[in-house]
């Protein structure tokens, strides 16, 4: 096997009903990630013989659990993996860049930062690209949110971070459904981890405009993660 | 009235034991407690309704089914807090499972399809769960 430069990263994509994009975000991703673990949440849509077609490795989980449940699936999976150091959340539908992977993982690599998170927002970003309801909401919630500000961050709600091997190992994500993010960035302000954020490039397409988040769902999303019961 | 600091203290302890985070077992026990006294106090009411009555009126309430409809519906409260905390708690262990189930079904997957060097099996860290 080539040594390549980034054999120690892997790429961590949730797919549940992605059958029309999911392929060729995988063969992207796999031009510049020689490692890609896909979790398939239960799709129904054939997604799965999309993956098996790839290089990229397959979790299929028996059930639909939710994005937060197939998220921590690829994690473990990857952490199993021998030589594994970075972990990259990535979405399958096609919004996230690449090189903007990179240009996280660089600042993983630097040691700069234990977590580095994708922002919409930040400058140089995209943001003329969100469209104005969302932004809208994303900014409020990432300025009322505790945990978020703690942090100063600007984008609490974005599919695309760099963990390093320690946050890895020490992060469990428990909110199967959409909380996940908020959990993720709750465990982040208690933790001591030092945490990044980047800017990065949402490519909104038709295609994952029609998958993305309602955004009436943040109402699921604080009643979940007000009801949640932590660890016994 | 005294019947609305009542109501009122009570919707909020259970609100209160409902949010808040690891039930310790005192509450467990606490739950079957009233379950059991909730079940005393019923059979009771039907067999002195008056009794319910008089109690409704220095409670300030009206009459005693009025003070028995109040009753039921902080319970019917705390009932349906507990159902969701279970359903949270059953979720946890099925998705414990399904993922046990996944990363084993992956190995052998992956290693067909060439894609695995050397077998490692994933390690898991469930959260421990203890039966209620």
């Amino acid at each position: 096997m080539v040594h390549h430069q980034y054999d120690d990263v892997w790429i961590v994509i949730p797919v549940y009903n992605e059958a029309p994009v999911v392929r060729a975000v995988i063969e992207h991703v796999l031009t510049v990630f020689p490692n890609v673990v896909c979790v398939d949440d239960g799709s129904s849509d054939g997604s799965i013989e999309e993956i098996a077609v790839t290089r990229a490795h397959l979790v299929r989980h028996p059930v639909n659990l939710g994005q937060g449940a197939s998220l921590e699936t690829g994690l473990a999976y990857a952490r199993s993996q021998p030589g594994a150091a970075y972990f990259v959340t990535f979405d399958a539908d096609g919004q996230h860049r690449t090189s903007d992977a990179e240009a996280m993982i660089a600042v993983a690599r630097s040691g700069e930062a234990d977590v580095v998170l994708g922002t919409r927002f930040g400058s140089g970003a995209g943001e003329q690209q969100v469209p104005r309801l969302k932004r809208v909401v994303l900014r409020a919630a990432a300025l009322t949110s505790p945990s978020s500000r703690r942090l100063k961050l600007t984008d609490a709600h974005n599919g695309l971070r760099v963990l390093t091997r320690p946050v890895a190992d020490d992060l469990r994500i428990t909110m199967n459904g959409m909380a996940h993010a908020s959990e993720i960035v709750q465990h982040l302000s208690h933790s001591a981890w030092r945490v990044r954020e980047v800017p990065v490039t949402i490519d909104y397409t038709d295609y994952s405009r029609s998958k993305g988040q309602s955004l009436i769902n943040g109402v699921n999303i604080l009643f979940d993660l007000s009801l949640r019961q932590r660890k016994g | 009235m005294p019947i609305q600091v009542l109501l009122i203290a009570s919707v909020l302890l259970v609100v209160f034991i409902g949010v808040r985070r690891s039930p310790t077992i005192h509450v467990q026990a606490g739950k079957r407690i009233a379950i059991v006294l909730f079940a005393i106090a019923n059979v009771y009411a039907v067999l002195r309704p008056e009794q319910v009555n008089e109690l409704a009126v220095a409670l300030g309430v009206g009459r005693g089914t009025d003070l028995v409809l109040y009753a039921t519906v902080v319970a019917f409260m705390a009932v349906t807090f507990n159902v969701f905390q279970r359903f949270q708690q059953v979720d946890r262990r099925y998705t414990d499972l399904a993922r046990t189930v996944a990363l084993r079904e992956a190995e052998t997957i992956n290693r067909e399809r060439g894609l695995t060097r050397e077998s490692q099996p994933p390690v898991l860290h469930p959260d421990e769960h203890r039966a209620p």
